[in-house]
């Protein structure tokens, strides 16, 4: 199996607040099922994201975005679910899923002490970041390195939904910034 | 059964099944997080069938005039284009992605 380089890697842990795996010697192998758990917790990460901005956000096309994502992902993974039930594959816990979920803990942590227009503007803020940094991922490293053929596929149908999230997020992000 | 009711038979058929598009219909797929074809010229009366292919939800939405709600998955929605004019649509999850509709 394919071994991922440190620079690579960190582009995938570029959204995670603390990337433990990007200090360590040896970046470890990722197999298809592997990638299959990063995915997956990618996506779960942002669901679970949403769901605090639903609850928190002041600014309506903030919440509407943020039901857009929980729509989104979940359809994914979904979509991921199926595809391992029916290849038989049991997507595997790694050090990279971890870190993310690390970082997703960080980052929500410190979007909960913020309230009304700054919580709403650090929540985009981390939504472009998050979606630059999982197109990086996918362009850099899932893609090119996933072998299983309708894995691959998966994460080259996914790649649009991420690019327009990232769109719509940078959308907000510009009209949050003139309502200041 | 006679040739003549087996023949109307199978008209009625082809029509209820609307397997192929025709004159008066016009389908727009939505993949890629885009509509195909972004812009369509219809005439007043047409059909359009919008079919999403993504994998996540999708609508076509022209408020106040029409909105097909929401699509997951190979699902479609359709609308009958009365009013002449140019009309654009949006998906109302994903507002960066807009199409056209022209009725003339």
């Amino acid at each position: 199996m394919k071994r991922f380089s440190s620079a690579r890697l960190s582009i995938i842990l570029a959204f995670a607040a603390s990337t433990h795996l990007s200090a360590q010697a040896s970046p470890p192998n990722l197999s298809d099922p592997e990638v299959a758990h990063v995915a997956v917790t990618a996506n779960s990460i942002d669901i679970e994201l949403a769901r605090v901005a639903i609850a928190k956000a002041h600014n309506a096309e903030v919440k509407t975005f943020a039901r857009t994502m929980i729509t989104d992902h979940s359809a994914v993974n979904g979509q991921a679910a199926a595809l391992a039930g029916r290849l038989g594959v049991t997507p595997r816990d790694n050090p990279v899923s971890h870190s993310l979920l690390t970082g997703a803990q960080a980052a929500r942590a410190s979007l909960e002490k913020l309230g009304g227009g700054a919580f709403d503007r650090a929540y985009i803020d981390r939504e472009v970041a998050y979606h630059q940094a999982v197109l990086d991922a996918l362009d850099g490293l899932l893609i090119p390195t996933t072998e299983n053929a309708e894995l691959k596929k998966l994460l080259v149908d996914v790649r649009p939904a991420i690019a327009t999230h990232l769109a719509h997020a940078k959308a907000l992000q510009g009209s949050l910034a003139d309502d200041r | 059964m006679t040739w003549w009711g087996f023949g109307a038979l199978v008209f009625v058929a082809a029509v209820l099944s609307g397997a192929r598009p025709g004159p008066g219909r016009h389908e727009v797929e939505i993949r890629g997080m885009a509509f195909h074809p972004a812009v369509l010229e219809v005439a007043p009366g047409d059909t359009v069938v919008w079919v999403n292919r993504d994998i996540v939800p999708h609508t076509a939405t022209a408020k106040p005039a029409w909105d097909t709600g929401t699509l997951t998955q190979g699902r479609h929605g359709t609308i009958i284009s009365r009013q002449p004019g140019e009309l654009r649509y949006v998906c109302t999850l994903h507002p960066t992605m807009q199409g056209t509709l022209v009725t003339r």
